[in-house]
Parts: C-alpha cells; sequence; structure tokens
C-alpha cells in the first residue's frame, strides 16, 4: 500500500517560518495522522527526495508563502500553479526553495507522486520561537485543511 | 599591468546565509578586500535560558537545519558534563554514527550541487542534469542514503528526537542496524564513482597555499568528531597542541570585526581554519585506510595548506564515515543492543563540550540552578571561527591574482570558490516561498 505524506517546511526558530512544523507537531501529539505520515523537513528542503518515490501515493506540502495575501491566509495549489520568484543561491543545502527541488528532481528522473502545496502567507519573520497571533487564531482552520485534504 | 578591478558580490550564491566579497584595486594597488557578513544576530543562547535540562538540545538543535544532529550531540554533551551524567559505551557508539550520517550527508551535498558546478564550469547544478546527470544522480542518491542514515538512528536526521541526555530515548533495533549496513554497503559503487569524478577534476582546484593554524576535536578514540572533551591544533610546521574543551574561550577568543555581525575568532596565529581540512591534517593518522587511499589519490597528506582542498577533505571523510560505521555497526550487532535507561544527572552545574560538525567545532558551554533550569548558554559555531582566515585567505590570494593579470570576472570566480570550498553557514535562513501565480 502506498504512503501518504503531509510535509511540513520552515525554520522553527524564525516566529511565523515555523507554522508548518508546528502544524506536524500537533497533528502527531494529537494521533491525527492515522492515515497518513506527518514529516517535520525543517529547512532541509532536498531530503523531499527521499519521499519522491513509487511507494509514495501523495503528498501535502505545507509551507509559508508570501503570495502577496493577506497575513494568515492560505492557499493551496499545484506546483505547476507558480513560479518561484525568491532570490535564491540557486539550490543550497538549507537555505531552500522546495520548488526548486521539486525542478531538480524532475530533471533527474524522480518518480514524482501528486503534490499539493498548502501556503501559508506568514505576517512576522522574525529570529525568535513561537507564532503571530494571526496565525496563532487560524491555527485550527489549517489543521482541518489538512485532515481534509489528507483524509479525502 | 597596472589595473582597476572593483569586485562586489553581494549575497554570494551556492553558499548558506548571506556574506559578501568586496575588492577595490585602483592602477594595481589593492585598496579594499574584504569578506563581509551582515547576517543579524539569532538570539540562541538567550533562548535557552529558563529551559529544563532535558528541553536544551531540542532548541539549540534548531540553530542549523544541516548541522542539527551535531548541535544536538554537542548540547546533550555539554548538559551531560554539567550534569555529571556518564553515558554508556553503546550511547557513544551510536551517537558516532549519527555524526558520521550528518557528515557524509553535508559533505555529499556540499562537493555534489554547490563545488561541482564550480569545477565544471557551470552556474548551478542545474546545466549538470543536462551535461553530467550520471553524477547529479549519483549525487542524489548518495544524499538520500545520508538522511536515511541518519533518520534510522535518530528519529529523524533534521533536529533529531531520540538522542537525549544521558541516552537515547528509542533505540535501534538489530535488524535496524542490518537493514542501515545493506543500504550503505548498496552505495559503496556510488561512493566509488564519486571520487573518481572528484579525482578526475582535481587539476581544476586552485593551487593555493596559505599556511594557517589548524583546529579539531581530536581524541585517542577517533577521527576526531564526536568523542572525548579535548581540542587540537596542527602549525604549518606540524607542531601540535591539545588542549582541554573547556578551555575553549582561550584558545577561540572571539571579537568583532566591523566588516562582521559575526564575531571573529583566533588562536594563536591570527585566523585558524575549522572543518574537514583541518581534522584531516590534526587527525590523519586515524583515518580508515580507504579513506587514506583516496586522499593519497588527491595528493593530499598533513600538512596541507591549501584552503581549496577543504572539499577533497570532505570526500576523503565521506569514505571514513562509510567505513568506521560498518564497523561501529558489526560491534553493536556482535555486542547485542542493549535496553539502557536514559542515564539521569548527579548535580547540576556548568558543563562544555567540543564536537566537530561538517563546517568546524561546535562548542557548547551551559550553567544550570539547583533544579536543572540553564542559567546560560554559549554556542560558538564553526563558520564563525573561519571567517577570519577567509578574510586572511583573501588578503593573500588577490595579490596572486593581480600578478596573474586575472581578470575581473576570473577573479570574482577564485574569490567565490574560495568562500564555497569552506563550506560556510552563515546563517539557517527562512525557507519561506515567494511566488508568483501564473495559471
Amino acid at each position: 500500500m502506498k504512503l501518504n505524506y503531509m510535509i511540513g517546511i520552515g525554520n522553527y526558530s524564525m516566529f511565523d517560518d515555523s507554522i508548518a512544523l508546528k502544524l506536524v507537531e500537533h497533528i502527531c501529539e494529537n494521533n491525527l495522522d492515522n492515515n497518513f505520515q506527518a514529516v517535520d523537513l525543517s529547512g532541509n528542503s532536498m531530503n523531499l527526495l527521499t519521499y519522491l518515490n513509487e511507494s509514495t501515493g501523495r503528498i501535502l506540502l505545507v509551507d509559508t508563502a508570501d503570495m502577496d495575501m493577506a497575513p494568515g491566509e492560505f492557499k493551496t495549489f499545484v506546483p505547476e500553479d507558480v513560479r518561484s520568484e525568491k532570490e535564491l543561491s540557486n539550490i543550497t543545502s538549507h537555505e531552500g526553495d522546495i520548488l526548486k527541488v521539486l525542478a531538480l528532481a524532475k530533471k533527474t528522473g524522480h518518480y514524482i507522486p501528486d503534490i499539493l502545496i498548502m501556503g501559508i502567507q506568514p505576517e512576522i519573520i522574525k529570529p525568535e520561537f513561537g507564532l503571530s497571533e494571526t496565525l496563532l487564531k487560524k491555527f485550527n482552520s489549517y489543521v482541518e485543511k489538512i485532515l481534509s485534504i489528507m483524509n479525502s | 599591468m597596472k589595473k582597476d578591478i572593483n569586485i562586489d558580490v553581494h549575497h554570494l550564491t551556492r553558499v548558506e546565509g548571506h556574506g559578501n566579497i568586496v575588492v577595490n584595486v585602483k592602477n594595481g594597488t589593492i585598496e579594499k578586500c574584504e569578506w563581509q557578513v551582515p547576517e543579524a544576530p539569532r538570539f540562541f543562547e538567550a533562548m535557552v535560558r529558563g529551559r529544563h535540562y532535558t528541553e536544551v538540545q531540542r532548541i539549540t538543535s534548531r540553530i542549523c537545519g544541516i548541522c542539527s544532529i551535531g548541535h544536538t550531540l554537542a548540547a546533550v554533551k555539554a548538559v551531560e558534563d554539567a550534569c555529571g551524567i556518564q553515558i554508556t559505551k553503546q550511547t557513544e557508539k551510536l551517537r558516532r554514527i549519527i555524526k558520521h550520517a550528518e557528515n557524509f550527508d553535508s559533505h555529499v551535498l556540499h562537493i555534489g550541487v554547490l563545488v561541482a558546478p564550480d569545477l565544471l564550469g557551470a552556474p548551478s547544478v542545474f546545466p549538470l542534469v543536462e551535461t553530467h546527470g550520471e553524477v547529479v544522480k549519483i549525487v542524489l542518491r548518495l544524499k538520500r542514503l545520508g538522511h536515511e542514515w541518519g533518520s534510522l538512528l535518530a528519529g529523524r536526521s533534521t533536529h533529531p528526537t531520540t538522542c537525549v541526555p544521558g541516552g537515547f530515548s528509542k533505540l535501534p533495533t538489530k535488524e535496524d542496524l542490518i537493514s542501515l549496513k545493506e543500504k550503505i554497503l548498496a552505495h559503496v559503487n556510488d561512493i566509488n564513482a564519486l571520487v573518481e569524478v572528484v579525482s578526475s577534476l582535481a587539476s581544476k582546484i586552485p593551487a593555493f597555499d596559505r599556511p594557517t593554524e589548524y583546529m579539531a576535536v581530536s581524541n585517542d578514540i577517533e577521527y576526531g568528531m564526536y568523542a572525548g572533551n579535548t581540542v587540537q591544533t596542527i602549525m604549518p610546521d606540524g607542531t601540535k597542541q591539545m588542549y582541554d574543551v573547556h578551555d575553549y574561550k582561550s584558545i577561540t577568543n572571539e571579537f568583532m570585526d566591523p566588516k562582521s555581525t559575526s564575531k571573529w575568532c583566533k588562536n594563536k596565529m591570527d585566523s585558524y581554519a575549522a572543518g574537514a581540512l583541518a581534522r584531516f591534517n590534526n587527525n590523519y593518522d586515524q583515518l580508515y585506510p580507504q579513506a587514506k587511499k583516496i586522499a593519497e589519490a588527491l595528493g593530499m597528506k598533513p600538512v596541507t595548506c591549501n584552503p581549496f582542498l577543504n572539499s577533497a577533505a570532505q570526500l576523503v571523510e565521506c569514505a571514513h564515515s562509510v567505513y568506521e560505521t560498518l564497523d561501529l555497526i558489526d560491534e553493536l550487532i556482535a555486542e547485542g543492543i542493549k535496553e539502557e535507561s536514559v542515564v539521569k544527572p548527579t548535580k547540576f552545574g556548568q558543563g562544555t563540550s567540543a564536537v566537530d560538525v561538517p563546517r568546524g567545532i561546535l562548542f557548547h558551554d551551559y550553567t544550570f540552578d539547583n533544579d536543572g533550569f540553564c542559567i546560560s548558554g554559549n554556542c560558538i559555531i564553526p563558520t564563525g571561527q573561519n571567517h577570519a582566515n577567509i578574510q586572511k585567505d583573501f588578503e593573500a590570494l588577490v595579490p596572486v591574482l593581480l600578478e596573474q593579470n586575472k581578470t575581473e570576472e576570473e577573479m570574482e570566480l577564485a574569490l567565490s570558490m574560495l568562500v564555497r570550498a569552506y563550506d560556510p553557514c552563515i546563517s539557517c535562513s527562512t525557507h519561506y516561498l515567494k511566488v508568483k501565480f501564473v495559471r
């Protein structure tokens, strides 16, 4: 049987950039991951390659995303829907852009399962543990959305 | 020929974090030659204050997404030192295996994704898929091995969960170890292939020697990475000196430089180097024969003073990590994995540790109150230790490049390659996406 994954990406010590990792934590601590596996990928985006194989059914990638939306708003999309506008030093081991990792995976012939991205617009990114009030208020709605996707 | 050169690399590519290269030459005279680090501080030492001794490693592991095993190990070692905890031999062996996993994982990615484009004349790894597709695939397979190697024992390789003060919260089974051994053995051909690729490109590594002081974890137990409480320096003439890790402040001598928001370090000379080449120079005799063979093929022996060869030293270490891990697994299987409780504190006080991570030595230092809550913390990271050495390399390399009548573009590439050779992790940046919807 194929495994489905909800993969959180972010930096735990950079405030709102940690939202996806806190969602993974919440889902695991409350045993909400009954028919999927929740993974904290943190910033090591290249490790996504481990999950790109034929034993994977589908992947929901959750990450903060600057999408010109109001802070706390979220949107789900497939990688083909967007173009990365992040100025990056190409691809590095932990300054990650998951879209570039996916592009590299495709170019190198990796098996690409169904992938959906859930982008959450951050409010504050700063070197501190925690989340902004705006994201905290919407935390449960993020959990509900993730579970509705993973349980569908 | 007296000429003008203006290099202003703002946000150097293929390194972690934000660093600038600025070189101004007017009429053949060097007016400015700087390695600048403008990253903001991140205040992790403040974040651990008030936290229980059992929580510290979970917080500091978040300093870095690549060296999170190293930060975890450095934290638990320092906590155990502060709390009078003596770990078992089994714990030490398991920790050494996960330390190898981290170094292997990071080194493979650095060599294959960040350095290879320079040696193969490409701006990034993406064009290499077309021209050297099989090499890229080998690198990605080995990267995956590194991830699985660490995850199996550490719970997960990024921000590990099982490694706690006093031992492990979850131990691997004999079957886990056998599975890991099989996985590693299945990739030996890939490792050999990567060695062949790098060896074939060795002539493209710039020839540039600048003798400096090299500092690394060093002990009688292993090629210095995790074990023991001593660090060693080796001078260009081969003279070695061993230091107790508790004296780390007197050998790192942190100081501020106007060019940098990060603290710089020095010991006996104006700067010192940490990282794979420093470990190679200090601990060469303890390398596995398979690793020494690669070093010989690359023409390396201690004391190697070409900073560009740090990446080659990483390759040597990859082989060492593979073969030592295989031996450690065999030992653990032969001895049998014993269910061991986490060792409890016998006191609360101050403790210090040193662990050698991919980019060099991590020093961690914590003090706890009588109830086991952290009063103060101090972390000195490898890239901070290397900044002064990179600056000194710049000051030596720029005149050489001018003497060789290099163009501005050639000089920029050489200086960028030099910084990349150190594999600097200037900060762990944020990772958010910035996207524009196209449909």
